[in-house]
């Protein structure tokens, strides 16, 4: 259970500060995906790092409280806060090539994190990702950005977090690989106390996969509505653009 | 319309430790003048490389590259540009976009005044008047795309190559972007080649789609062909699965098949 209640986050700038995000207040309950979508540079990338409290914050002021099963993130110790970021609640970022060192094979990735080979290839195998043998003797620059997203997927799945943040979980790859990591987020989601919270323009992925969906606008987020009704919202002038543009293109 | 390249068996090894993997495998096409092709395909089925090596970036390991009847790229006239999904870092962050695209426009041309046709381009693109002086790190990822886009479009390519231009963009901005390149196709008779995995967007786009599976073309043709009657099994798949709704057996089995 993730229940966030931001009441400003602030970015400084030369002179003053500038509100990126106002009033954000929601929580995910276990077993649930919930999705933000909206415009580019509307905040959504920003919000889903602060719960976490990965902003930078010589450039962030936050001013609120994010509790994960009742703790406030956002005042835990540092040990505690890596603790949480290295076994709770995990991320797979949008530039996931990016994500690693390039000096390092992924096999150093894998033998970290579990001994238990069996899993290791089951979820390679799942996502249609090379074997072991071959996979942990490649370096993250010979595999393709969809490929490293995807290795980035199946390393979160074996720390067993109880939440995974995605940040355009579909950009860059094609829509058989999107559709299996649609099946294996709502396999996580669906089990012991986890759930998901993802960042994405997608609106059809975003549909098939949500439980719930909410529109951030201008630092400004809406509450997070059902999937039927928000694809039938007329009343948010702001929203309705956004969709049409979407029938439009699609 | 005259043909502006053609590719003939086009292969890209590379090599890792004592192995040499093959990217590209005997890719032939040819594009006339005025075109839009897409080229969509797998993840990591060479598509960028394929880009990179058409505009001269990577140098291809065998094959013949026909670019408006040469074989060899006009070194100091870059006539093929690349726009590249990360596209702020073609721009420097530091200096005023206008700077920029008026300092390409001198660059590759002997325009007679340089300022009006940077005000044609930033027109013509929906660049307004407000972010001409700001520099790169002061624009969205939207509008640095489209900074990119005007300083591509001040070199007078001949062919403009879009590396993925839509993705991670929300529907408003696919929207736009696909009105503007469909108007700079037009206005500017530049021809175009567009990456995407989004095949909606490519059937909106391109009179012709290539398929690329595992460094080889396995399916080319008409827009409406590809569409209507895809004949691969792997486009087939590529289609069937854009709904996001197939099981995983069907997954499974349908990749089999291709």
């Amino acid at each position: 259970m993730l229940d966030v209640a931001i009441k400003n986050l602030l970015l400084k700038r030369r002179n003053g500060f500038r509100t990126v995000l106002k009033d954000i207040s929601f929580s995910i309950p276990v077993n649930n995906i919930f999705t933000i979508v909206g415009k580019n540079g509307s905040g959504k990338s920003t919000l889903i790092k602060s719960l976490t409290d990965l902003l930078d914050k010589r450039f962030y002021k936050i001013d609120g409280q994010i509790l994960f099963n009742s703790q406030d993130i956002l005042l835990l110790k540092k040990n505690e806060l890596m603790e949480l970021r290295q076994k709770k609640i995990k991320y797979v970022f949008q530039d996931a090539i990016n994500s690693f060192d390039h000096l390092k094979k992924f096999g150093y990735y894998f033998n970290k994190l579990t001994k238990n080979l069996e899993e290791t290839e089951e979820l390679l195998n799942f996502f249609f990702l090379p074997d072991p043998g071959i996979l942990f003797k490649l370096y993250p620059y010979e595999v393709s950005g969809g490929m490293a997203q995807r290795i980035s997927l199946v390393l979160v799945l074996l720390t067993h977090p109880q939440i995974i943040i995605l940040d355009e979980p579909t950009s860059g790859i094609d829509s058989p690989i999107a559709s299996l990591v649609l099946l294996k987020l709502k396999e996580f989601a669906s089990s012991a106390n986890n759930s998901v919270l993802l960042v994405t323009q997608d609106l059809l992925f975003a549909k098939r996969i949500s439980n719930k969906i909410a529109f951030l606008f201008d630092g400004n987020l809406t509450e997070f509505f059902s999937v039927p009704d928000f694809f039938d919202n007329s009343n948010n002038e702001k929203l309705n653009l956004f969709l049409n543009s979407y029938t439009e293109i699609s | 319309m005259g043909e502006i390249l053609k590719l003939e068996n086009i292969s890209y090894l590379v090599r890792s430790g004592k192995k040499t993997i093959q990217i590209l495998d005997s890719i032939n096409f040819n594009l006339e003048e005025n075109n839009i092709l897409g080229i969509s395909g797998e993840s990591g089925s060479g598509k960028t490389t394929l880009a990179k090596i058409i505009a001269g970036v990577l140098p291809k390991t065998e094959g013949e590259i026909i670019f408006s009847g040469k074989n060899t790229l006009n070194k100091k006239k870059r006539p093929i540009q690349i726009l590249f999904q990360n596209n702020g870092e073609i721009l420097n962050p530091l200096r005023e976009i206008d700077k920029i695209v008026e300092e390409a426009i001198i660059i590759s041309s002997s325009e007679y005044n340089p300022r009006s046709k940077m005000e044609e381009i930033f027109n013509s693109i929906n660049f307004p008047g407000h972010l001409w002086k700001r520099k790169g790190y002061e624009l969205s990822g939207g509008e640095q795309q489209r900074a990119a886009l005007a300083r591509i479009l001040a070199a007078n390519p001949e062919l403009l190559i879009l590396d993925e231009p839509f993705s991670a963009q929300d529907p408003e901005s696919q929207l736009n972007l696909l009105n503007l390149f469909l108007s700079i196709n037009k206005k500017f008779n530049i021809t175009m080649i567009c990456i995407a995995h989004n095949l909606r967007i490519l059937q909106k786009l391109c009179s012709k789609i290539i398929i690329l599976y595992d460094g080889e073309i396995i399916e080319e043709g008409k827009t409406e062909e590809i569409f209507n009657s895809p004949k691969h099994p792997y486009t087939k798949f590529l289609l069937k699965a854009e709904n996001y709704d197939l099981s995983y057996e069907e997954l499974k089995y349908e990749r089999k098949q291709s």
